[in-house]
Formats: C-alpha cells, structure tokens, sequence
C-alpha cells in the first residue's frame, strides 16, 4: 500500500486501485476534467525574437481511462482558438489574425485519440488526429501518467507532450525565422466522482 | 521674402523639435527592445510602437524637407569652414531621418515575419515588397548600421549646438527656438523673449 501512494504512482497501480478497489465491474469508465488543473499550452522558438509560450483558456475534454485494457482508453479535446493568450492583447490578436491561427474561419482545433498504448508503468502513447486549420494530421502525445496519492484513486494527473510541424497545417507565416516545429503540452487532471 | 530671417519659421521650428523628440525615443526603444526585453510579449509590443514612431517621423521628415524647400536658412554668423561641417552634418541628418524609417519599412515589408505596422493607430502601412529573407537580413544590417551613425551624428548635433551657445556665442542654437523676426528685430525679439523667461 504503501508503494501504491508513492508519487510515482503507475498505471499498473492506478489500474489495480480502480478495478480491484473501486469499480471491480466495469473498468472503463469517463472521468471529469478537473480545469482547475489543466492547462493546454504550446511553444515556439525562433530567431531574434524570444521563445513564445502561450495557452488556451477554453476548451472541452473527455477522458475514459480503462486501467485494465490501455488500449480501451479515449481522450477527444477540442479548443477555442479565440482563446489563446500569449501574453499581451495586441500580441494575442495578431496570433488570432489570419496569419496564425486564423479563429474567424477556423474558430477551433480538436484533438481525437485514435490509439492507446501503454509504455511503461507511468508512461502512455496517445496517437490520433489533430485538426487544425481545417487540416487533420496524425499526432502522437507522450503521456505521463501520476496518480495524486491523495485522492485514493479518484484523480489522475497527465502530462501530454508532442510536437508538430505546422507546416503540415498549413501555418507558413514566418518560416524559417520563426521554427515550424511548435510544441505542445497539455496538463490535465481527471477526477472520477465515484 | 528673401529677407533673412533670424530664426527658423515656427512650422519648422515645431518639426524640429517633434522629430527630436521621436528620434531620440525611437532609436532608444530599437537599442533597449533588442538588447534587453526578453518576454515575447513585450518584445512584440515594444516593437509595434517603435514602427509607428518610426513611419511618423518618416511622415514628419517628407513635411519638413518640403517646408525646408521654400524657406532661406536664417543668418548664422559662423566662420565659412564651420558653416559647412554644419550643412554637411545637417544634409547628413535629413537624408538619416529618410534612410532610418524606410530601411525599417523595408525590414517590415521583407521579413517573413511580416507584422501590420499601424500608423498612428489609423490604417495599416503597406507593405509593398514580398517577404525576402536576403533582403530582409540587408536592410536590418542597413538599419542597425544608419541607428549607429544617427546616434553619433546626433551627439555631434547636440555638442555643436551648445558649441554655438556657449564657445562661440552666435545665434544658432536660438534660432531654433525663438521666435522669426527680421534680422533688424533680432536683438530686440530676443530682448523681449529673455524677459519672459
């Protein structure tokens, strides 16, 4: 047990306390997203101009976690792109406009899991689709997985981490003076009510 | 009207000290924004303004070069060699205020990071070059090096300026500020001005 509260909790752990502990029947079950924890940001480098970071206050989540069977597990995200701060209201206008994100025509981005697999005890793969721009490419999140050891198994924390090239999007402006590769990383914490 | 004037005309008097008082901001903003301002968000902030000051006295400078066309520079009893090294510095610094802000339009209309510049927060300043990532890296090495001979050149102007004032002791300095008079009105307009101050 004692093992079991240890901050490197594992999926195996986490699997164990659900299936075994609490919801012995049915493994896969969807939990609440907890948006007081969760943060969906990106990063991007470029030349002569410092690295931006930015994030997206709205959004809409669902997460099912099957302990049991990895593979079974979901997770769709879709963001407004409205939403975006990068730090200053001009600067997150401009990233709006129609050189970046474009939100009057494209007003969100989604992103739908196609694929779950486990890595390691507190490590997934999450590959699915990623819509931007109207565009849908293929993207893989490296997942870490932490159970909080103080919820005795009723919340989840996620660190998902990927990169994308924007280009594949469509996103030219600034290339190559700003990077094409952008990288995203999304905090989250699922919260099961049960 | 081809009396001598003992001071510049107030409108260009007034573009003067407009344009000196853009200039000398914006060249300190280019320096501190690059140098020293590390959040994207303020880099990119900061360098709004430094462009709308800029395309100002780009507009300032054609209005000013226009009036300057139509008016006799007023008397400045210098001696012949200093009288040129001040139209050579001054022919310098007008052809600067010119080259400053279009070297800077340039790098805003060739970089591939093309950001609107907005003119006096009205319309957008068009951007008539594509993006050209040689040219671009031309005109911010021309635009760094023009910021670094407008700073000397404008040290230069201020050190004169007080040379005039206080070495030589002409009217140089005072016909940028004091009011036009006829040459006959000169000592009394500055009588008259020195007892308002």
């Amino acid at each position: 047990m004692h093992k079991f509260v240890s901050s490197k909790s594992t999926l195996a752990a986490a699997a164990l306390s659900l299936c075994l502990l609490a919801r012995p029947a049915t493994c896969a079950q969807s939990w609440r997203i907890d948006e007081a924890n969760t943060r969906i940001a990106f990063k991007i480098d470029a030349v002569g101009f410092p690295t931006t970071q930015g994030s997206f206050a709205h959004y809409s989540g669902r997460i099912l976690i099957d302990f049991d069977r990895p593979a079974k597990s979901f997770t769709a995200f879709t963001v407004d792109s409205r939403s975006v701060n990068v730090g200053s209201p001009s600067f997150s206008d401009f990233v709006k406009s129609a050189a970046l994100l474009n939100v009057d025509r494209y007003p969100t981005m989604s992103f739908t899991s196609t694929q779950v697999e486990k890595v390691d005890a507190s490590t997934a793969q999450v590959t699915g689709n990623l819509t931007m721009l109207g565009v849908s490419r293929p993207l893989t999140l490296t997942v870490n997985v932490e159970r909080d050891p103080l919820s005795k198994g009723h919340a989840v924390a996620f660190v998902a981490t990927g990169k994308i090239a924007r280009s594949d999007f469509g996103m030219l402006f600034g290339i190559p003076l700003i990077d094409d590769t952008l990288e995203i990383t999304v905090k989250t914490r699922a919260v099961s009510d049960e | 009207m081809n009396e001598r004037e003992a001071a510049w005309p107030l409108s260009l008097r007034l573009l003067h000290w407009v344009s000196a008082g853009l200039m000398v901001p914006a060249l300190g903003l280019g320096v501190y924004t690059v140098q020293w301002v590390h959040d994207p968000a303020a880099r990119f902030e900061l360098t709004q303004t430094h462009k709308g000051i800029g395309i100002t006295i780009l507009a300032l400078t054609v209005v000013r070069l226009c009036r300057r066309g139509f008016v006799r520079a007023p008397e400045a009893a210098a001696a012949p060699w200093l009288r040129l090294a001040a139209n050579a510095a001054h022919a310098a610094l007008y052809l600067l205020l010119l080259a400053m802000p279009l070297s800077g339009w340039l790098m805003a209309t060739t970089t591939p990071v093309r950001v609107p510049t907005i003119v006096l927060g009205l319309f957008a300043l068009p951007y008539p070059l594509a993006p050209d990532l040689g040219l671009y890296r031309f005109a911010r090495t021309a635009h760094v090096a023009l910021a670094v001979a407008f700073a000397a050149l404008i040290l230069l102007h201020i050190v004169a300026a007080f040379g005039h004032a206080l070495i030589w002791r002409d009217q140089t300095l005072r016909r940028m500020w004091r009011p036009s008079r006829a040459v006959g009105d000169a000592g009394e307009a500055y009588a008259a001005m020195s007892g308002a101050d």
